[in-house]
């Protein structure tokens, strides 16, 4: 009937999942750039005065290879909260930790791993919700601020702590809600993209569906005008059962227009009940059997096969059964009736295969459709 | 025995009851007496007073069905007898140990021929067991030739067997022949039933199928001969 497009990827969806990708490689490159240019150089300068060279660079070591595993977990869209968390947690511990082994009273100046640490947040954390990396900052600050408690406090370092956590952490959170402000505007441009596309493809099933139904009709002009203009102007006689038989066929196959549009399990079946409609207002006892599952049949081949059946349910005395059996590779639709001569059947294409056989009072039609 | 059927009635909508006695009245040669007619399987007469049970299988709104095994064993020859004619009830029936199922619309054609054939340990096979068996979906199902098929798909479209004979250039006898062997090959399958091998013992001395055709038919020669009579 209607043939459906394949269905693809929303034009807004594309949209969206660029933007997403985007704002994922930038902060990939901000993150292991402020690592390797930022805290490395700064790590590199202060070597000697930390209570253990060795256990900084380990630590510097293993915060490269936090970063380096976040950013594979969010170019690939991850975004599970254990994961996420079990990150951000050992980035939180080892920074602290680097903290603790700076020289007393020059933490601030040589400890390279507080603002790291807050990147990693932004990276591993970007893709949960905003609260959590603000929960994961005031954690790192206030971890910072223990260490540097440790060695007393006093105006000039809480002054010099204020100023670096605006700094870093500020930073860190204005661009974390930049990023979920530029996904606001990609999210309506997928929106409204979306309501585009829907609407575009219901027009084209609606064109569809019309120029399909219009075929049809002309198709049923082209029979049912001159019969009824016959009748109009008494040239058919009412009378006359090939008149009759002629009226019937019409009929059938407009209840046939109609199944068709229908939203049937079945079509063929349900089509076929269409067409026996009017032979059973005859009172013309109609059986129709289903034997195991029938395939998807298309609707020129339901067209030929109830073509099929309309001439045998008109020209039947009183009873039709008509059986549809599924194959594996097709489906056998046979009908047998009593009628008084061999009909003319309709000349059927090539691809279903039509058999017929008369004994006495009894006709046996089938027809044979595959599928390959 | 074949001259004299005597045939017990389970159902519970009179008018089919009336039915069916109107179908064995109007057989010319009477070949069938109605022993008994009960409304629920509980008032069949013990012991038994009739060789045959048409078995309606729906009895005041409950289903019977698994009534079937239990029935053919205390020896009687069921004939199904249903409004359903669902395929996979069909096969549940015939594998319980009946002998033949007949849905309603088909009574008037074939009920009193499915408890004369039942009545002789002989296969009859409706239309609605030829879909059945056409549909059997089962991996263990038997398999059928090619012309057993053909035969059973022609029988089950509503061809006569005369129709049938002409269409597969074959005699009707054949034609018989094809659509009984598919039947008693269901006999082999399953779990094993007295009326089961009553079957198979029949087709075998009737020459429809030979004892090697049957698989499983050396295992059942090796018990005693099924003591219905």
């Amino acid at each position: 009937m209607t043939a459906w497009p394949a269905p693809g990827p929303r034009p807004s969806a594309v949209l969206a999942a660029r933007y997403a990708r985007a704002l994922d490689i930038a902060a990939v490159v901000a993150v292991a750039g402020w690592h390797l240019a930022g805290a490395g150089p700064l790590l590199v300068a202060h070597l000697g005065s930390y209570a253990s060279d060795q256990f900084q660079i380990t630590a510097w070591c293993a915060i490269a290879l936090i970063i380096a595993v976040g950013s594979v977990l969010l170019l690939r869209g991850y975004r599970g909260r254990g994961t996420c968390w079990a990150l951000a947690g050992a980035a939180l511990v080892l920074s602290t930790a680097a903290a603790a082994g700076c020289p007393p009273a020059q933490m601030l100046a040589t400890d390279w791993a507080w603002g790291t640490a807050g990147w990693v947040g932004v990276l591993v954390l970007l893709r949960r919700p905003l609260a959590e990396l603000g929960v994961f900052l005031s954690l790192e600050a206030l971890a910072t601020f223990a260490v540097l408690a440790r060695d007393g406090l006093h105006r000039q370092s809480v002054a010099a702590f204020i100023t670096v956590l605006a700094g870093s952490a500020g930073i860190q959170l204005a661009i974390a809600v930049a990023a979920g402000a530029l996904n606001l505007p990609a999210r309506q441009a997928a929106a409204a993209a979306t309501r585009e596309a829907d609407a575009s493809a219901r027009q084209a099933a609606a064109d569809r569906i019309r120029t399909a139904r219009r075929a049809r009709w002309l198709e049923l002009r082209a029979t049912a005008e001159p019969l009824l203009r016959g009748l109009a102007a008494g040239t058919a006689d009412p009378a006359d059962p090939a008149v009759q038989r002629a009226c019937a066929v019409e009929a059938a196959r407009l209840r046939r227009l109609f199944a068709e549009a229908d939203d049937a399990p079945e079509p063929l079946v349900h089509e076929l009940h269409a067409c026996a409609d009017v032979a059973q207002r005859r009172g013309v006892a109609v059986d129709i059997e289903t034997a195991a599952v029938i395939p998807v049949v298309p609707p020129e081949v339901r067209r030929g096969i109830t073509d099929l059946a309309i001439v045998v349910l008109v020209n039947a005395i009183s009873r039709v059964r008509i059986t549809v059996t599924g194959m594996v590779d097709g489906v056998i639709v046979s009908l047998v009736s009593d009628s008084p001569a061999q009909p003319e059947l309709p000349s059927s294409p090539g691809w279903l295969a039509v058999d017929s056989q008369r004994d006495q009072q009894s006709l046996w039609v089938e027809a044979r459709w595959n599928t390959t | 025995m074949e001259h004299h059927v005597r045939v017990a009635i389970v159902e519970d909508h009179p008018v089919v009851v009336e039915g069916v006695i109107s179908w064995i009245g109007a057989d010319p040669q009477r070949r069938i007496t109605v022993a008994q007619v009960v409304s629920d399987t509980a008032g069949l007469a013990v012991p038994r007073a009739a060789d045959v049970l048409v078995l309606d299988l729906e009895l005041g709104g409950r289903m019977v069905a698994d009534e079937v095994a239990r029935l053919s064993a205390s020896g009687y020859r069921i004939v199904a007898f249903s409004a359903h004619v669902d395929p996979g009830l069909i096969l549940d029936v015939l594998d319980a140990g009946a002998y033949a199922y007949v849905s309603k619309d088909e009574g008037r054609d074939h009920l009193i021929e499915a408890v004369l054939a039942a009545a002789a340990d002989r296969p009859c096979v409706t239309r609605s067991q030829a879909k059945a068996i056409l549909a059997d979906p089962r991996p263990g199902r038997p398999a059928l030739s090619g012309k057993e098929r053909q035969a059973l798909l022609l029988w089950f479209q509503g061809m006569s067997k005369a129709s049938v004979a002409r269409r597969m250039s074959i005699s009707e006898n054949t034609v018989r022949q094809y659509i009984d062997r598919a039947r008693v090959k269901y006999a082999t399958l399953g779990r094993p039933a007295h009326t089961k091998d009553a079957l198979l013992a029949r087709a075998i001395e009737d020459g429809l199928i030979r004892p090697g055709e049957v698989a499983t038919y050396t295992t059942l020669a090796s018990q005693p001969r099924p003591a219905l009579s």
